[in-house]
């Protein structure tokens, strides 16, 4: 493992171009489209965008945990170099729960409700590590009592309906760290607890992020947490990552302006603004999406071109941005690199509206 | 626990006692009479007047109703369920006498179908759409159509007429009485299988969707990602939770597997509680009807409280 660290070029999770289909009866919804990023040893992924875009589904296609209609269709999904997409059952088993742990969206029903915590805790472990069931059970009290469990060797002995979903949370935290992974996936960690709860398990996770020098790919739709726990952000819509950026740039120079939407929609502090901003619109039907870009009918810079599926921008090292615009478009400009007439009739459109 | 057992067995006495009211009236409300048999033109209708007298049945409904239940709850009193108007006997030892028979019949019946019926379940759940489902389902949807009547005397043609293997009739050999195990067994096959055809064909639909319904729980999603192998997260962690609702219908099915002993009994004349009741009704026999029919009631309460019961036991969240 040092050796991967000290490598440093090889990340530990690349994902390329990944695509996660569901073949429905209605047609086809392309959850994942072409998904590409990079989360480096002991980095902090965040991944946000609004409901349905494809992050948890994202997240379940690295760990093969899509289940039919869905199907994994193209893409790699490079652990270490290798892609995990190419493991057998046998190999996929051994990087689930060990070198990747996953936390799900629901805390409430994650759980199973007919064995102790302390088992399902110590199973991972047990299943993991050639170690007694003792041992395991002695490591599941360990692992509940560094998330900030009271009393772990009585909780352990609890079933999931004897707590709250704070503390189910935490249990899953717990599992989830009990055997070490390399990398965390922490799907919505959160969202379904209240304020202080929430603030709570995430101080959890940075304190258990330094210790264990783990990685985190960190899926939110609150931009709030981004800021307090991100290095680096991907933003995704419709199941394409729109704009991808170290996290200060993202909330300092956005590019993308999906991107400045999210950003507008948050409430500040001394906020003098009547009302928030919301991005207008709905997400498209994912049965039905639009030619070209797939913002378009919500973005405020909405021209011809973007009839166009938008071109992937380098705005500048390690900042990507999927739009027309180009990266110096502040008032927007249309790129130079969209076919002659449909830059025409968008620069006139511009001139119209800049009257 | 036990006390959750005490309040609910209270609870069944009112219960008993509405179940007794009614089939009191449906008995009453069904047409003929025990005396009907005896109306043969050799019969004089003094003489009929009198068995009528004698059997009680000119008094009021009421009267007649009052008449029967305190005498029916006295069960420590031989005659407490009254004689039987086709043979004399006692009622309550005539039925003492056929309950093991029954209990033997249903009991492997039930065994056979859980046996079969799980395993069968999980197989279509998790192979969901594939040709085992469709053959599965299909054949569970055919079983369950057919009329147990039907489906006895088909297994009794088969296995008795066409293999000629099994005995057509009876719980033991004539002359080899006195518990001949294997000839006990050797006369249960065709029934039990009759009965458990039918029962096998419901629980497994039952169990399938069961199963179906577990398998897209996120606890399933979550023992996957811990990186268990396929069979410890369907055997441990979903077939756990499938089970509970299956348990709750073991004691919920047993009037339904009483009822269906009935038929089975009858069509292979295996002499129990429900070929008695065939037989009764025939006859118009009321007090073995009024005293079966009670049975059936109680069995009910009790199918009913073993299920809560049992519930309790493997499901963790309930409690007492
Ligand atoms: N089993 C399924 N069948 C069909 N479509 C599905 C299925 N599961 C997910 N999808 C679709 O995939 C898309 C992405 O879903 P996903 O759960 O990844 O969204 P998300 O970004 O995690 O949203 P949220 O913030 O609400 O959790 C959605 O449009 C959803 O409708
Ligand atoms: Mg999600």
């Amino acid at each position: 493992m040092t050796n991967a660290v000290d490598a440093g070029d090889v990340g530990l999770l690349e994902l390329r171009d990944l695509k996660t289909h569901f073949f429905t009866q209605d047609g086809t919804v392309r959850a994942v489209d072409g998904v590409t990023f990079e989360i480096r040893d002991g980095q902090t992924l965040g991944v946000v965008g609004e409901s349905g875009c494809g992050k948890s589904i994202t997240a379940m296609s690295v760990l093969r945990l899509i289940e039919r209609p869905g199907r994994i269709i193209g893409g790699e999904v490079l652990l270490r170099g290798k892609n995990v997409l190419n493991y057998s059952d046998q190999e996929m088993r051994d990087v689930r729960g060990n070198q990747i742990s996953m936390i799900f969206q629901e805390p409430m029903t994650s759980l199973n409700p007919v064995y102790t915590c302390g088992d399902q805790i110590a199973e991972a472990v047990e299943l993991h590590e050639a170690i007694s069931r003792r041992e395991a059970w002695g490591r599941a009290i360990e692992m509940l009592a560094q998330v900030g469990i009271p009393e772990p060797a009585r909780r352990a002995k609890q079933y999931p309906h004897q707590m709250s979903g704070g503390m189910r949370q935490r249990v899953m935290i717990a599992m989830a760290l009990s055997t070490n992974p390399e990398l965390l996936i922490a799907d919505e960690p959160t969202t379904a607890l209240d304020v202080t709860i929430q603030a709570q398990i995430l101080e959890l996770m940075k304190a258990l992020r330094e210790r264990n020098k783990m990685a985190i790919m960190l899926i939110t739709h609150d931009l709030g947490v981004v800021a307090e726990m991100a290095d680096e952000v991907v933003v995704m819509y419709s199941g394409k990552v729109f704009e991808r950026a170290d996290a200060l740039t993202i909330f300092e120079q956005p590019h993308n302006p999906y991107t400045r939407g999210l950003l507008a929609s948050i409430p500040r502090l001394g906020d003098k603004r009547e009302r928030l901003e919301v991005i207008r619109g709905v997400v498209p039907n994912p049965l039905n999406l639009p030619t070209g870009c797939l913002f378009k009918r919500r973005c405020p810079y909405a021209m011809p071109v973007c009839d166009t599926p938008p071109p992937v921008r380098q705005v500048k090292a390690g900042h990507i941005s999927r739009c027309w615009l180009t990266p110096e478009s502040e008032p927007p400009s249309i790129g130079a690199d969209a076919p002659p007439e449909v830059a025409e009739a968008a620069a006139q459109e511009l001139t119209v509206a800049g009257r | 626990m036990a006390a959750y057992v005490f309040r609910r067995t209270l609870q069944a006495i009112p219960i008993l006692f509405g179940v007794a009211v009614i089939v009191f009236m449906i008995v009453q409300l069904a047409p003929g009479s025990p005396i009907d048999r005896f109306r043969t033109p050799r019969v004089s209708p003094a003489q009929l007047e009198a068995l009528t007298r004698l059997y009680g049945l000119d008094q009021p409904i009421l009267d007649q109703f009052v008449k029967w239940i305190t005498a029916f709850v006295q069960v420590w009193r031989r005659d407490a369920w009254g004689y039987s108007t086709l043979d004399g006997q006692p009622v309550l030892a005539s039925v003492l006498e056929r309950v093991p028979a029954t209990l033997r019949l249903m009991g492997l019946s039930l065994l056979v179908t859980i046996v079969v019926a799980v395993p069968i379940g999980v197989l279509a759940a998790v192979k969901q759409y594939s040709w085992t489902d469709k053959i599965i389902t299909t054949l569970a949807t055919i079983g369950y159509a057919i009329p147990s009547f039907i489906l006895g005397i088909y297994v009794l043609y088969f296995g008795g007429v066409v293999l000629k293997m099994f005995p057509l009739f009876g719980m033991e050999s004539l002359g080899r009485g006195g518990g001949d195990i294997f000839d006990l067994a050797w006369h249960l096959v065709l029934p039990v299988t009759s009965l458990a055809i039918q029962q096998i064909a419901g629980w497994a639909r039952y169990m399938r969707s069961s199963m179906l319904e577990v398998l897209h729980q996120d606890y399933v999603r979550t023992a996957k990602a811990k990186g268990l192998p396929r069979a410890r997260v369907l055997g441990k962690h979903a077939l756990r939770n499938a089970l509970i609702p299956i348990v709750t219908l073991l004691g919920l099915s047993i009037p339904a597997l009483l009822a269906g002993a009935a038929i089975t009994e009858f069509i292979f004349s295996y002499p129990g509680l429900g070929q008695y009741f065939v037989q009764a009704v025939g006859v118009r026999d009321y007090p073995v009807v009024l005293a079966l029919t009670m049975v059936g009631g109680l069995t009910v309460v009790l199918g009913n409280l073993l299920a809560d019961v049992l519930y309790g036991v493997v499901d963790p969240r309930i409690k007492y």
